[in-house]
C-alpha cells in the first residue's frame, strides 16, 4: 500500500508541477497548431495514386450493373462503370461538389452506340443520391430553362440532346452526342427497361405547389440542398423565380422540424445578411411580420409562418420585395 | 565518520532529499522524452516517395519580347475556328512570330472528360488540328499534345475527338504513366508544395501553346486558360477545389505559356464543366489568341458574359504578377468576321 500523503504539498512542488503541466500544454498546442497546418500533398503522394496517374473508376458492382438495362438497338460501348464519393470528381471533376453536398451515393454510367439515329453516340448517367428530395435537388439546380417538360416522370424534361428526370432516390442523364427531332422518342425503349429496372420509390410531393401560383414562372423551382445563398448550414430551401411589380425576383422557402427552429434560423439570415452590409429598412408599409433588408440595389425579405421560414432574395425594388413577401405570407398563412 | 541524514519530515518520513531526488528523475524522463522526440523529429515533413528531383514549376516558355505590357493580343471574330485561329495569329505576325524552325511545341488541350466534342466540354479537335498544323508550317520539329484527364485518358482523348485530330496532323499525343511525373514546390506557394505534376511532358520542349475552351464552372465561377493548367496536377487534386481561386492563382505561376489559344466560339454557359445539353452551349464567336493568360481569360470572362468581380481568381493571379487583368493595356487586335 503506498503511503498517504499526510501533510500539504509544498509551494515549490506545487510550482514545479503547474510549471511541467504548461510545459505539455504549450507542447499540445504545438501539435495542434502543427496539425492544422498539415500539407494535402501528403495525402496525394501516400494514396495508391502516388504516382499520380489515376486508374479507371471501380470494378462495376453487380447491382449497379443490374439497374442498366440491355436494350435491343443500344449497344454498349464498355462496362457499367462506379463511382462513389471518394472518387465521383474522378468522372465529373468540377461539379462533383454540386452532387455530393446533396447527399450523393453512387453514380453508374455507362456508353453505348445507337442503330437509330445510326451511330449516335449515348452515354447514361445513373445517380444514386439516397433520398427523393436529393435526386430533385441535383435535378432542379441543372434545369435547363425552356426546356421541354416530360409526362413519364413527375420531374422529366428534354432538351434537343438530352434527357434528364428523377425515379425515386435516383436522379437520370441521358445525353446523346447530337440533336434530334425528338429526343424521348429516340431514347424511350431505354428509358422504359430502366425506369423498370429502378427501385419503387416514393417521389415526394410537388415543389411547386409549395409556392403561390400568381407570377411563378414555370419550371423555375429549385431546391438547395446546402449552404443557400452563401449562408452554411442554411439547408434544403426551395427558391422559385416570380415576376412580380414588373421586376424579377426569387422566392425562397423552408421547412423546419417546429416554429422555434424556423424563427431561429430566420434570425441567423438575417444576422448573416446584415453581416454582409444589408441594413434593415424602416417603412410604414412595411407589415411587423416582415422583416426588410438592402443592401445597394437589393432587397431581402424574411417570413417566418409557423415552421415555415420564407422569404425573398435579390429583389431589384422594395416594391417587388414587399409585394412578393406578402404574397407568399397570404398563401403559407391559409395553408395552416 | 558518521553519515549526516537529512532530518527526517516531521510527518510521514518525506524529506528535501526524497523530493530532490524525485524532482530529478522527473526531470530525467522529460528530458529523455524530449531527446527522443527531437532524434526522431522529421523536420522535413514527410519526403516525396519518389526520388525525383523537386521543381519550382514547370517553366517560363514565354518570348522575352512579348512579355507584360509589351504582351500581344488578337480576337478574332467568327465560327470558322480554323479561319478565326488563322486570322487572329496572321494579326499578331503569324504563328512565326511564335514558333520557330525546330521548335518542339507542346499543345495542353482540356481532355478532362470523355465526351464527344459537340458537348464543348473539351478543346475542341478541329482547333488542335489547326494549330498544330500552323506549328509545322512555322517550321516546327514536332507537336506534342497532352492533358492529366483523371479518369481514363485515353478514352477521353479519343470520345472527344482529340487523339484523331492530332493523329491526323501528325501530332504525338502524350498519355500520362507515372513515369512522368514529378513533384513541384511553388517557392511562392501556398498549396503547391511537393505536388506531382506531369513534368515529364516538358523535357526537351521549347514552346508551350494552350488551347483552352470557354466554360462555366460551377466551382471556380470559369474553366479557361488558367484553369487548364490545372490538367498538369497528378495526385488527388480534387481536394483543391477547397480552395479554388487559390490554386488557379498558383497554376498562374507555375507555368508561363508562349501562347495561349482560348476558344469562345461556342462557349458552356451553364452547368459547367461539364454540361451535357446542347442549351448549355451559346455560339459567341469568338477566337482570344494571346502571350499573356490572365488577360486572354480577362477577355474569356466577357464571352460568358460575367464580370472581373464574378470570377475572383482573374484579379488574384494578376496581383500575383502573372499577367495582366486589363486586357485593354495590350491593346488587343479584333478582327471582324467576314
Amino acid at each position: 500500500m503506498p503511503a498517504k500523503r499526510t501533510r500539504p504539498v509544498s509551494t515549490a512542488q506545487q510550482l514545479t508541477g503547474l510549471i511541467i503541466l504548461a510545459t505539455l500544454g504549450l507542447i499540445l498546442v504545438w501539435l495542434l497548431v502543427q496539425q492544422s497546418r498539415f500539407n494535402p500533398a501528403v495525402t496525394a503522394l501516400q494514396t495508391p495514386r502516388s504516382t499520380a496517374v489515376a486508374k479507371a473508376g471501380p470494378a462495376a458492382s453487380p447491382q449497379a450493373t443490374a439497374l442498366v438495362p440491355q436494350v435491343a438497338g443500344f449497344t454498349p460501348l464498355g462496362p457499367v462503370q462506379n463511382f462513389g464519393p471518394e472518387n465521383l470528381s474522378d468522372k465529373i471533376d468540377g461539379k462533383a461538389e454540386l452532387y455530393l453536398s446533396a447527399g450523393f451515393r453512387t453514380l453508374a454510367v455507362q456508353s453505348f452506340t445507337l442503330t437509330q439515329p445510326a451511330g449516335a453516340y449515348l452515354e447514361v448517367f445513373l445517380y444514386d443520391m439516397g433520398e427523393p428530395q436529393n435526386a430533385y435537388a441535383v435535378f432542379s439546380s441543372q434545369r435547363r430553362p425552356g426546356s421541354t417538360g416530360l409526362s413519364f416522370r413527375p420531374n422529366a424534361y428534354a432538351t434537343t440532346n438530352a434527357l434528364f428526370f428523377t425515379a425515386g432516390n435516383f436522379y437520370v442523364e441521358m445525353i446523346l452526342d447530337r440533336a434530334v427531332p425528338d429526343v424521348a422518342a429516340v431514347l424511350e425503349p431505354f428509358t422504359t427497361a430502366l425506369v423498370a429496372n429502378l427501385p419503387a420509390a416514393a417521389e415526394g410531393g410537388n415543389p411547386a405547389a409549395l409556392f403561390p401560383q400568381r407570377g411563378l414562372v414555370a419550371d423555375s423551382v429549385r431546391l438547395q440542398a446546402a449552404d443557400a445563398f452563401g449562408l452554411a448550414g442554411f439547408n434544403n430551401v426551395y427558391t422559385a423565380e416570380y415576376s412580380v411589380a414588373g421586376a424579377q425576383a426569387t422566392a425562397f422557402l423552408a421547412q423546419r422540424p417546429d416554429a422555434a427552429q424556423a424563427a431561429a434560423e430566420a434570425r441567423r439570415y438575417q444576422e448573416f445578411l446584415q453581416a454582409n452590409g444589408y441594413r434593415a429598412v424602416q417603412n410604414p408599409t412595411i407589415p411587423e411580420n416582415i422583416t426588410i433588408l438592402t443592401l445597394e440595389d437589393f432587397y431581402e425579405a424574411i417570413v417566418v409562418v409557423e415552421q415555415t421560414l420564407a422569404g425573398v432574395h435579390e429583389a431589384p425594388s422594395l416594391a417587388a420585395a414587399l409585394d412578393l413577401a406578402k404574397t407568399i405570407q397570404e398563401a403559407l398563412t391559409r395553408k395552416r | 565518520m558518521s553519515t549526516t541524514a537529512a532530518p527526517p519530515s516531521q510527518e510521514g518520513g518525506f524529506t528535501r532529499r526524497d523530493f530532490l531526488r524525485r524532482l530529478g528523475y522527473a526531470a530525467a524522463v522529460t528530458v529523455a522524452a524530449g531527446g527522443l522526440g527531437l532524434w526522431r523529429h522529421d523536420a522535413q515533413g514527410p519526403v516525396v516517395q519518389s526520388p525525383k528531383k523537386v521543381l519550382s514549376g514547370l517553366g517560363d516558355f514565354s518570348l522575352p519580347n512579348f512579355r507584360g505590357e509589351a504582351g500581344k493580343m488578337a480576337i478574332a471574330e467568327g465560327l470558322d475556328r480554323a479561319q478565326t485561329v488563322g486570322r487572329g495569329l496572321e494579326a499578331l505576325g503569324g504563328m512565326g512570330a511564335f514558333i520557330q524552325a525546330g521548335d518542339s511545341v507542346l499543345i495542353k488541350v482540356n481532355a478532362a472528360f470523355a465526351t464527344p466534342p459537340a458537348l464543348g466540354a473539351t478543346t475542341h479537335p478541329e482547333l488542335l488540328a489547326a494549330v498544330a498544323k500552323l506549328c509545322f508550317q512555322a517550321g516546327a520539329s514536332q507537336v506534342l499534345v497532352t492533358d492529366n484527364p483523371i479518369n481514363d485518358p485515353l478514352t477521353c482523348f479519343r470520345i472527344s475527338g482529340l487523339e484523331a485530330a492530332a493523329k491526323q496532323v501528325g501530332a504525338q499525343l502524350i498519355l500520362p504513366r507515372p513515369a512522368l511525373f514529378q513533384p513541384v514546390s511553388l517557392p511562392t506557394g501556398r498549396l503547391l508544395q511537393q505536388w506531382p505534376t506531369l513534368a515529364g511532358v516538358f523535357t526537351g520542349v521549347s514552346k508551350v501553346i494552350l488551347l483552352s475552351p470557354v466554360k462555366d464552372h460551377q466551382r471556380a465561377g470559369a474553366s479557361m486558360t488558367l484553369k487548364n493548367i490545372y490538367g498538369f496536377l497528378g495526385g488527388r487534386r480534387n481536394i483543391f477545389h477547397q480552395d479554388i481561386n487559390g490554386i488557379i492563382t498558383e497554376l498562374a505561376l507555375l507555368l508561363k505559356p508562349t501562347l495561349c489559344i482560348l476558344d469562345g466560339t461556342v462557349a458552356m454557359v451553364t452547368n459547367g464543366p461539364t454540361g451535357g445539353s446542347l442549351s448549355d452551349l451559346k455560339e459567341t464567336g469568338a477566337m482570344v489568341i494571346a502571350t499573356d493568360p490572365v488577360a486572354a481569360d480577362a477577355v474569356g470572362v466577357e464571352i460568358l458574359g460575367r464580370r472581373l468581380d464574378d470570377i475572383p481568381y482573374i484579379r488574384m493571379a494578376a496581383a500575383a504578377g502573372a499577367g495582366l487583368a486589363d486586357y485593354e493595356r495590350l491593346k488587343p487586335v479584333v478582327i471582324p468576321a467576314k
